[in-house]
């Protein structure tokens, strides 16, 4: 899979890690451990953060493999900054990663409109959700309680995700500096016509 | 768009690279880059290659060393001959093991936490045995007396230490090409010389054929042999490797008996450590100073405590209605809008009758609705300043906006400040460059360990060799001020 | 070798490889006792094998100790039907011995996985991690390398959003009070950024490859990271703490 990818892509989607990883510290999990308190609910709205690097990378770059590869990576770096979560973070990554590429996957790698973004949100999601009702015994809450983390869950990844990562990746895109990269290039044949 | 015009190849050595008729177009644009470039480069030569910003000099360097055309699908014609055999028929990664190169951003050229790791990275790349690995690190760290940063953190060091690591690594490839890429556009004069005295020690030791493109030569002194000059999309061959320093225009002085801003007796920490200690200074309307010194001297701070970015720990500022205007040395660090107007407009303050003059003023008429990240640097300082102008600012702030700039934008520059002042502003400049600053300054303001060496009448600074030198200052290059107005 | 320095001198691919099959098989049991169990043994076992600042161990445990309470409250008040005997009533709401069992040992999980977690990441040093994954996973040195140059990028995209916020200070943004507004400001931060970091990737990426690296599997390593006997007793140690925990979970539940 590795093969057909260029080694600055490959860094490209690690620099973001970065970049988000350094955002989410400075900015905005600022004095936010007093969420704790109120249950496994109340990081459910912001939820969609997390996949945003990954619908961001593979809107830029357009190949098999890089909603995963990105998600993957930006936990294995949130893992070497020293993030407490540890190692289940790079699972969690792997799977919400999984999630936003079978959107991608589905559409045979061929449309990245809004929609599409959206449904990759809410594929990792759906799916991000599926591996915590597993890992940390969803089973044992009740179906109503449950059925509103899953909505905020899917309304975040749809939302910030999905609509945030193309909000951000069309500004960045105006910029100019993603010469190279598969969306511009895509930008250039349609304005062709 | 250069076309090559080789005059006299001399004949002195076997030849490294050969270019045929070399066309390049990068997939984006319906232009080639590079038309027609022939050249002859032989064992052992130091070749510059000089030009302004975007004419190609760099995409050539990253054709010699194949990472163009596969990094960017870009589409190539002609013939690149290396030594003896035809540019793509080497494998990856095998042109790299003999032509090492070292990029421009300081910043960007390593992958490993510490200096020894980017080290066994590079060898491992090469496949040299583990055993051999540790000798060769050591003669490497000692042929570029590096030993006792082996261990230190790369991101920790400065700039000019950061480009010799990376020069390190190409040592350790035992290459028989050294490219260079601009490699001194992010260092001050003083570290620049430093280098280049350096590097070419280690030239004369190891007999690399060198091969750099440069936007700026005035640092390099006599040390290349042969230069190819991109002029108006052409090259031409030129022997004139040492060029004559910059001569700008001297400026008449703008200054008034005004004050329009004083700092007295400030101080900053930031966490702790105290950064600036007991500054005062005066700034008057029309004149421009110039505040230097060396790296971690403490100007970058100044500059953000009188802006009022950075709370003072003592002291006070008076500067009128509001704080002095900045311009970072990343001017997009200040853009928070899609259009290079609404930038100018942003601000609470902005009058919109008064924009339309700002902007013809600063020539970004042109420009209004392009995207403020997308154009220029030249551009880009315009519409920063336009947008600290707008808001009234009585003072502007500049920090080091000649780092890593040609000749042209040099005079720009110059014409800018100079055009700012007489309209009333007061300036303050951070810059390393003591040739700039000999041309524009009334006043010079030295820094050293977070306070005020002292405040000088322009003229009075440049003969003080030793003074300068105290600051890591390198006195202006000759010829300066006798530049008439 | 020290005892002292086991934990820090194990193998980092088969320590994650350990930490990833523990939290998944922890994951099977809803008793209390098998995370606490678990939770008791990991500290024992680093207390014994490592030489961690346990100050620093405590302060990190605070927020996974918060957020346990956060689990116990939310899986009692919103519980599944379990089924056993009321416990506890207040107005209508009851609460049964079987769902107490259950809230309180999702709690004790979020405990656990956090002492493994931290096991983890307060033993490993994060360069040989992925030097060691590349070694013994046959990680592909194009992702490794790539995530190392993001590693080491962390001081300057940290240096670069400090200069951004200072000059987006001085333009009266970046001072937003509310969290929408503060999500939605993100933007302005987020693009110069990511503009910066597209240029370095780029450049990293090139000076790589200028280096003659090409992403093929390397043959010789600097600094191999070996797998010894000393990894084997480590794993077969934790190994034994799952087996002891989870049996005897099981077992006092069902007395």
């Amino acid at each position: 899979m590795l093969k057909s990818w260029k080694l600055k892509e490959v860094v490209l989607m690690s620099v973001f890690s970065v970049v988000f990883a350094v955002v989410y510290l400075l900015f905005v999990h600022v004095g936010n451990i007093w969420s704790g308190f109120i249950g496994p609910i109340a990081y459910e709205w912001i939820f969609g953060i997390w996949f945003i690097v990954s619908i961001i990378c593979m809107y830029i770059i357009r190949k098999p493999g890089a909603a995963v590869l990105s998600e993957t990576i930006t936990a294995a770096i949130e893992v070497m900054i020293g993030n407490a979560v540890g190692p289940r973070l790079i699972l969690s990554g792997l799977i919400q990663g999984l999630g936003a590429e079978a959107a991608f996957a589905a559409t045979g790698y061929k449309r990245f409109n809004w929609w599409v973004l959206v449904l990759a949100g809410i594929g990792s999601a759906v799916f991000s959700f599926a591996y915590g009702f597993f890992v940390s015994g969803y089973a044992a809450l009740s179906p109503s309680y449950l059925a509103l983390m899953l909505g905020l869950r899917v309304m975040s990844g749809a939302i910030i995700a999905g609509f945030g990562g193309k909000w951000v990746s069309d500004g960045l895109l105006a910029t100019g500096t993603l010469r190279g990269y598969a969306i511009s290039l895509e930008k250039r044949a349609t304005s062709i016509g | 768009m250069g076309k090559l015009k080789e005059k006299n190849a001399p004949i002195r050595t076997s030849i490294v690279m050969k270019l045929d008729n070399v066309t390049f177009r990068f997939p984006e644009d319906d232009k080639p880059i590079l038309q027609d470039v022939s050249f002859v480069i032989h064992q052992g030569e130091r070749v510059v290659i000089t030009g302004q910003s975007g004419s190609g000099k760099s995409t050539l360097l990253y054709l010699i060393n194949r990472l163009y055309p596969a990094n960017c699908d870009g589409i190539l014609s002609g013939e690149i001959t290396l030594w003896d055999r035809q540019h793509e028929d080497y494998l990856p990664g095998e042109v790299n093991a003999r032509i090492a190169t070292v990029f421009q951003d300081p910043d960007a050229q390593f992958c490993m936490p510490t200096v020894e790791e980017e080290m066994a990275f590079t060898l491992e790349n090469l496949n040299v045995p583990g055993i051999e690995m540790e000798k060769r690190i050591t003669e490497a760290l000692e042929a570029t007396e590096l030993t006792h940063l082996r261990h230190t953190v790369i991101q920790t060091l400065s700039g000019g230490m950061k480009q010799r690591v990376a020069t390190a690594c190409a040592v350790l490839m035992q290459p028989e090409v050294l490219l260079l890429d601009e490699p001194l556009s992010h260092l001050d004069p003083f570290t620049a010389r430093e280098y280049v005295t350096w590097l070419d020690e280690l030239q004369t030791k190891y007999g690399w054929t060198v091969v750099a493109v440069e936007h700026r030569l005035d640092h390099w002194g006599d040390f290349f042999n042969r230069r190819l000059q991109f002029v108006g999309g052409f090259v031409e061959h030129s022997d004139a490797v040492v060029v004559p320093p910059i001569v700008f225009n001297k400026r008449k002085s703008t200054l008034t008996t005004e004050t329009v801003f004083e700092a007295q007796g400030i101080s900053v920490e930031v966490n702790g450590k105290s950064l600036l200690e007991d500054v005062s200074f005066k700034l008057k309307s029309g004149e421009i100073a110039v505040l230097a010194g060396p790296n971690g001297s403490g100007k970058s701070t100044l500059f953000k405590a009188i802006c009022g970015i950075l709370p003072l720990a003592k002291g006070c500022i008076e500067t009128g209605r509001t704080y002095p205007g900045y311009v970072p040395q990343s001017p997009e660090h200040l853009f928070v809008t899609q259009r290079v107007e609404d930038e100018v407009l942003f601000s609470k303050e902005a009058v919109p009758e008064l924009v339309g003059d700002m902007m013809r003023r600063l020539r970004l008429d042109d420009i209004a609705d392009s995207h403020p990240f997308a154009i220029s640097h030249g551009q880009k300082r315009r519409t920063a300043i336009a947008a600290m102008l707008t808001e009234k600012r009585p003072v502007l702030l500049l920090d080091e906006p000649t780092s890593g700039q040609d000749e042209a934008a040099l005079h720009e520059l110059h014409r800018l400040v100079h055009t700012r002042a007489a309209e009333g502003l007061a300036v303050l400049i951070v810059t390393h460059d003591m040739s700039f600053a000999a041309s524009v300054a009334d006043t010079v303001f030295l820094l050293k360990e977070g306070q005020l060496t002292g405040q000088f009448l322009a003229e009075d600074v440049w003969q003080n060799e030793s003074l300068l030198l105290a600051h890591s200052l390198l006195p202006p290059s000759g010829g300066i001020l006798y530049g008439t107005s | 070798m020290v005892l002292h320095e086991q934990l820090h001198e194990m193998n980092p691919a088969m320590k994650f490889l350990v930490v990833v099959v523990s939290m998944l098989t922890l994951a099977w049991f809803f008793n209390p006792w098998t995370p606490a169990l678990f939770f008791v043994g990991v500290v024992l076992f680093q207390f014994v094998c490592s030489l961690i600042n346990w100050k620093l161990w405590l302060l990190l445990m605070i927020p996974f100790v918060i957020t346990a309470f956060g689990y116990l409250w939310t899986t009692v008040l919103f519980a599944a039907e379990a089924g056993g005997t009321v416990i506890w009533t207040w107005k209508q709401f009851e609460v049964t011995d079987a769902q107490w069992t259950r809230a309180l040992s999702l709690a004790f999980r979020v405990i656990a996985f956090s002492s493994i977690s931290l096991l983890f990441a307060l033993t490993t040093k994060p360069v040989t991690f992925v030097i060691s994954l590349m070694q013994q996973f046959r990680l592909s040195p194009k992702l490794a390398y790539g995530i190392m140059v993001g590693y080491q990028f962390l001081p300057v995209v940290k240096e670069e959003f400090i200069q951004i916020r200072h000059a987006h200070r001085l333009r009266g943004v970046g001072v937003e009070k509310w969290w929408w507004q503060r999500i939605y400001g993100m933007r302005r931060l987020l693009i110069p950024l990511l503009a910066a970091a597209v240029r370095k990737a780029e450049r990293a990426a090139f000076a790589m490859e200028a280096r003659a690296f090409t992403g093929k599997p390397r043959t010789t390593f600097f600094k191999p990271v070996p797998v010894r006997i000393h990894d084997w007793i480590l794993v077969f140690i934790f190994v034994m703490l799952l087996v002891i925990s989870g049996l005897s979970g099981v077992l006092f539940m069902n007395n």
